[in-house]
């Protein structure tokens, strides 16, 4: 039996986006219309937003769990009690993503827009097929103004731990 | 009409030939795009997901610069579409996410107004050049050619945004059929393309698109249009992936509404555009490329 955190749904609630939770009735709408639900029982927005009433914090945060959503937003809209499943993922991500649980593909797009102000970037034949059509010149002039933000904000310590947790661990 | 015109980040770096197809066609109709210097990613689903305050300053940013040439946003694809337009809409809803934005933001000496919409292809050609003038410019209707088109997510959902701006599939589909091209409803219109799971779990991702192409198949549709460049990707470069993981082969040509308009208007198409397709165009398109 796991350990329960009886104060992880107010986490959660207290989160931007995460308020929905308060809302959720069980009733399955999210999970029946979900894309991803449809292909493997690993993923299933109802089994979440109860693993979140309950207190199964570790199980949620710990695992891939919030990482199967495609945030196609399906969910949100079939709510019938307004609650915005697919903005609670968020939240659920943005907790995770504290304590270090980022899959390599966002920790990649996320170090690229601290260092670059893009989260992907052109080749350098692009970049010179750019130039000869005579489109404006893609700049980063917004590089400093962007890891400001960043570091204001705190991103920046997520985006280095999980970038070098990655390259430490490969 | 001029917009500010905001790239994003697949464009430039996977999918030239949509950028220049929009530079080619939207002065004929009148539409001038301006540049942003200084622009930033927009903050997609993954920005998002990493932390909140980060999304709503990092998207504030871009749209301070719109406010600061005095321009509506005008973006091609449906992530930036769906950051810019989701934080715009809160920050003007909600005055205490603005201040709490802009005290960030007065870090770097900007700050978010409020003066500005942000706007997608398919808005700026239905609702500000209008369908009229789009049937105008077609001189060389695409007659008989069936197609499904692929709005993608976040130009429709969520429905509580996009609901009260009237954006939807009509539009697009009038637009599609605008060219002369029947528009074939199809099972899983509204599905995702399964793009913002590659690079997080590749397997589900080619899945997701794998439902989608079946849908389409089974439509009987000659092509697919997409006006999101990750639809794009997903459905084009993705067939290939369906193949090599499931043995099956679709065939099914995806293209960029705004190259069947390009066509559409007699203007051909360039060998590197052609070939910036995987699936190939050219027996579909025979004698407008």
């Amino acid at each position: 039996m796991s350990e329960l955190d009886f104060g992880f749904m107010s986490e959660v609630a207290g989160t931007p986006r995460g308020s929905g939770i308060l809302l959720c009735i069980q009733c399955g709408r999210c999970s029946s219309g979900c894309p991803v639900a449809r292909l493997t029982n690993d993923h299933n927005p109802r089994r979440l937003m109860e693993m979140v009433v309950l207190g199964l914090k570790k199980e949620v945060l710990s695992t891939q769990l919030p990482w199967y959503c495609l945030s196609c937003f399906t969910c949100l809209d079939r709510c019938p009690q307004g609650g915005d499943v697919g903005d609670v993922m968020f939240a659920i991500r943005n907790l995770a993503a504290k304590q270090g649980n980022v899959p390599a593909g966002v920790a990649a797009q996320a170090k690229a827009l601290y260092d670059t102000t893009r989260v992907i970037n052109p080749v350098r034949s692009a970049l010179g097929k750019r130039e000869s059509m005579g489109f404006g010149r893609l700049d980063a002039e917004g590089l400093d103004e962007v890891q400001k933000i960043l570091k204001r904000t705190g991103m920046d310590k997520i985006v280095s731990s999980t970038w070098e947790g990655r390259v430490k661990k490969t | 009409m001029k917009y500010a015109f905001f790239l994003g980040c697949l464009i430039p770096a996977r999918e030239l030939s949509y950028e220049a197809s929009v530079r080619k066609v939207m002065p004929e109709l009148g539409v001038e795009l301006l540049d942003m210097k200084g622009a930033n990613c927009c903050a997609p689903f993954s920005i998002q997901s990493v932390d909140y305050d980060s999304w709503l300053a990092l998207a504030a940013r871009d749209l301070c610069i719109a406010e600061e040439m005095g321009l509506d946003i005008m973006t091609l694809c449906n992530d930036c579409y769906e950051s810019l337009l989701m934080v715009n809409t809160l920050l003007k809803r909600k005055p205490e996410l603005k201040d709490r934005t802009n005290q960030i933001l007065s870090d770097v000496g900007k700050e978010f107004k409020g003066k500005i919409e942000v706007k997608n292809l398919v808005d700026v050609l239905y609702g500000d050049v209008g369908i009229d003038k789009v049937k105008n410019v077609i001189k060389e209707p695409i007659n008989g050619l069936k197609v499904g088109t692929q709005p993608g997510c976040h130009l429709t959902k969520p429905k509580r945004i996009h609901f009260e701006l009237l954006r939807g599939f009509n539009e697009l589909d009038e637009l599609v059929q605008a060219t002369g091209v029947e528009s074939i409803p199809y099972e899983r219109k509204e599905m995702c393309c399964g793009g913002p799971l590659r690079d997080i779990n590749d397997d589900l991702s080619r899945k997701i698109s794998r439902l989608k192409l079946m849908a389409l198949k089974d439509a009987e549709v000659q092509a697919v249009v997409t006006v999101c460049p990750f639809c794009f990707l997903q459905l084009d470069l993705g067939q290939l992936e369906v193949k090599r993981h499931f043995n099956e082969e679709y065939n099914l040509p995806v293209i960029h509404f705004i190259e069947l308009l390009r066509m559409g208007m007699g203007m051909k198409l360039e060998d590197w555009e052609i070939k910036a397709h995987r699936i190939p165009i050219t027996d579909l398109f025979k004698g407008r490329l």
